[in-house]
């Protein structure tokens, strides 16, 4: 590794970058901190256990279905006529988005650690999902916990959640109001696995979270090696917590050639609008008010996104001005979706579209023909297909 | 190290001090003051006052429904403060702990916090989210060292004898013992995992130890006071009888009541 790499961090504390601008860290109760501090060290042996990796590959080959394709999406580059675009198809992946990864990681190494129980909190239903199928796999009882604003509007998650036999925990709310009870949850049982879903809360979930899911840089890299002749020029992906973009970027967080942008809902945009602030486990950028008494933050059409609050590492990299960040809004989510749909016969999620909305609208035109841009659309639309019909139905018929 | 707090500790009545917990400025500023004037002529010996975040991580239904009542009303931290001087005015020997979270202090920010928190009366602070391996939770320790005034650690069931080593070496004022795993108000303390954790401590230090959480009636508490604690914290009881009474002309002096049926307890 490189020195002053972006790799190197976060240090044995959870923070990224030094002295008082490092952000991360660890931000809870002290009946938790002895499982962190477990967790911490059970992660760090796992990764260097050759067994423990290798069984991991082969449940990503065999049951995720990976590696997942990058796909040369023609029709939309020749309809924007400028960058190459490509994606990045993780709602390919078993469950249908990239949280699999991290679910099947997290839960293997719950498993080597030696815990029975597993909890987790989902926005948009996908960890949820994700950790179910799983947990369902490794014969494992799993609380999920939701907000029932989501729990309407991405019902068939929790369907099929609920079919792989975890149980829901409903609180009035979104993400923010789900993590929260998540950590109160697993407070009342330290001696759960708490399967976190995005690179958020305490350390040492960032790292762990966004160790799992660089397996999509890592194919990214190769892929496009293999299919062009080189790596991308520009990589974009949406961000709520920031997991499916942190795996996308951090193969390539040393080589600044390679342009990355994180693009969030414009209604939570944390890195656009936010401040540095502590709650939910970490320092990061925010959106609650002055005196920090309160999140802040309206809602997006996109349930995995609508998060007041942000990843620590994103915080860090937007400091260190080496990776940028957008937001985008519900209708060019829409926008996007449709265009997609039409030109490529894919029903993406929402979330992702976001990442869409920006190349569509504000990068791929101006590019030269052979700038590749890689999206990663990290679900599938199937839980959206309600709020699409609703907001949009009319313009299919 | 707060010299109001050792004197409290040090005095032999009563025999176990009754530490209780209400949530600042709740239901309003003015009756929270006149329920905290009557918690100290009933014998309460250290106050917590609550501030309030929408993100609390470690407060289960009943307080959880206070802190939204408080915020909704627009009351923030420099509210409590306020509060705090206000109780200082009223009674000169009570301990008065300000306890929340670290998102508020983070933003006040905390070197202006210990400041105005001293002027106000304030003799320590608790932050449940704040362990020693934050690094705003080492400013905040160092910033209310060097003013007099003490940082309140936590020890938890889950402490492993290593890790309360740690946290009994830069403890201050007393040591708050988490009787149980969870959030406030829904679990019971065990009378014998109280004593074997109190003990447990003991062994480590001879700081003051008040045990909390689980505890919901004077027999709880007379129970756990048997343990060998200094004193015992009760904090969701109180907060529920005041949601359960808020429409109540005469809830300040039976909220009184209700803290000399504890403080009778544990003369």
């Amino acid at each position: 590794m490189t020195k002053n790499s972006l790799k190197t961090g976060p240090d044995e504390l959870g923070y990224y970058g030094e002295g008082d601008a490092a952000m991360g860290g660890m931000a809870v109760g002290e009946t938790l901190m002895p499982a962190l501090h477990e967790l911490s060290k059970g992660f760090e042996e796992a990764i260097k256990d050759k067994e423990f990796l290798d069984e991991y590959t082969y449940y990503c080959k065999h049951y995720i279905g990976r590696p997942s394709p990058l796909y040369y999406a023609e029709n939309l580059t020749k309809k924007l006529g400028g960058a190459k675009i490509f994606f990045k198809q993780e709602h390919l992946n078993h469950t249908g988005s990239h949280k699999i990864n991290n679910s099947l990681f997290q839960v293997l190494l719950a498993k080597r650690m030696g815990k029975t129980h597993l909890i987790c909190e989902s926005g948009a239903g996908q960890h949820f999902s994700a950790t179910a199928a799983v947990a369902a796999k490794f014969n494992m009882p799993l609380i999920g916990v939701m907000g029932d604003i989501d729990i309407k509007r991405v019902n068939q998650n929790i369907i099929k959640a609920k079919h792989y036999g975890a149980k829901l925990e409903a609180v009035p709310g979104t993400l923010k109001e789900a993590i929260t009870s998540a950590i109160k949850i697993w407070s009342s049982n330290p001696e759960y696995a708490y399967i976190c879903g995005s690179a958020v809360s305490s350390a040492p979930f960032p790292k762990l979270v966004a160790f799992a899911q660089s397996i999509i840089g890592k194919e990214i890299r190769e892929q496009s090696m293999e299919q062009e002749g080189k790596i991308p020029d520009m990589i974009v992906g949406c961000v709520g917590g920031g997991s499916n973009f942190a795996g996308a970027i951090y193969e390539f967080l040393d080589e600044p050639n390679v342009k990355k942008i994180g693009v969030e809902a414009s209604e939570t945009a944390a890195l656009s609008n936010g401040t540095p602030g502590i709650m939910q486990g970490m320092k990061t950028y925010m959106l609650q008010t002055d005196d920090g008494a309160k999140s802040l933050g309206g809602m997006s059409l996109g349930a995995g996104i609508t998060y007041f609050s942000v990843g620590p590492m994103h915080s860090y990299l937007k400091d260190q001005k080496a990776v940028s960040y957008s937001s985008a809004t519900d209708q060019e989510m829409l926008d996007a979706y449709k265009m997609i749909a039409q030109t490529e016969g894919i029903c993406s999620a929402l979330e992702p579209m976001a990442g869409a909305a920006e190349i569509i609208f504000r990068q791929a035109k101006d590019k030269p023909k052979d700038y590749i841009i890689c999206l990663s659309l990290c679900g599938r639309g199937e839980k959206d297909l309600d709020t699409i019909q609703e907001h949009i139905g009319k313009d299919f018929e | 190290m707060s010299e109001r707090l050792d004197k409290i500790f040090k005095s032999p009545a009563p025999k176990t001090k009754l530490v209780s917990y209400f949530v600042g400025c709740y239901p309003t500023p003015e009756i929270s003051l006149e329920l905290i004037k009557e918690a100290i002529d009933n014998g309460v010996s250290i106050l917590e006052i609550g501030y309030c975040t929408s993100e609390a991580s470690a407060e289960g239904p009943i307080i959880k429904a206070a802190h939204d009542h408080v915020l909704n009303n627009g009351h923030n931290l420099k509210d409590i403060i306020k509060l705090v001087k206000d109780i200082r005015d009223y009674n000169q020997d009570v301990g008065i702990v300000l306890m929340g979270y670290i998102a508020n202090l983070y933003k006040y920010p905390i070197s202006k916090f210990v400041d105005d928190i001293k002027v106000a009366g304030a003799d320590a602070v608790l932050v449940v989210d704040a362990p020693h391996e934050l690094k705003e939770e080492n400013q905040l320790r160092e910033a209310l060292n060097s003013n007099g005034l003490s940082l309140i650690k936590l020890a938890a069931p889950t402490t492993d004898d290593n890790r309360l080593k740690d946290i009994v070496d830069i403890a201050s004022g007393f040591l708050y013992q988490v009787n149980v795993s969870g959030v406030t108000g829904v679990k019971s303390a065990n009378e014998i995992d109280v004593t074997n954790f109190v003990k447990r401590i003991r062994n480590l230090t001879d700081i003051p130890i008040c045990s909390g959480f689980g505890i919901k009636s004077p027999e709880d508490a007379k129970k756990m006071a048997n343990s060998g604690c200094n004193g015992v914290i009760v904090g969701s009881a109180f907060v529920k009888y005041i949601q359960d009474n808020i429409e109540n002309k005469d809830l300040p002096q039976s909220l009184g009541n209700l803290v000399k049926n504890f403080t009778e307890e544990l003369k």
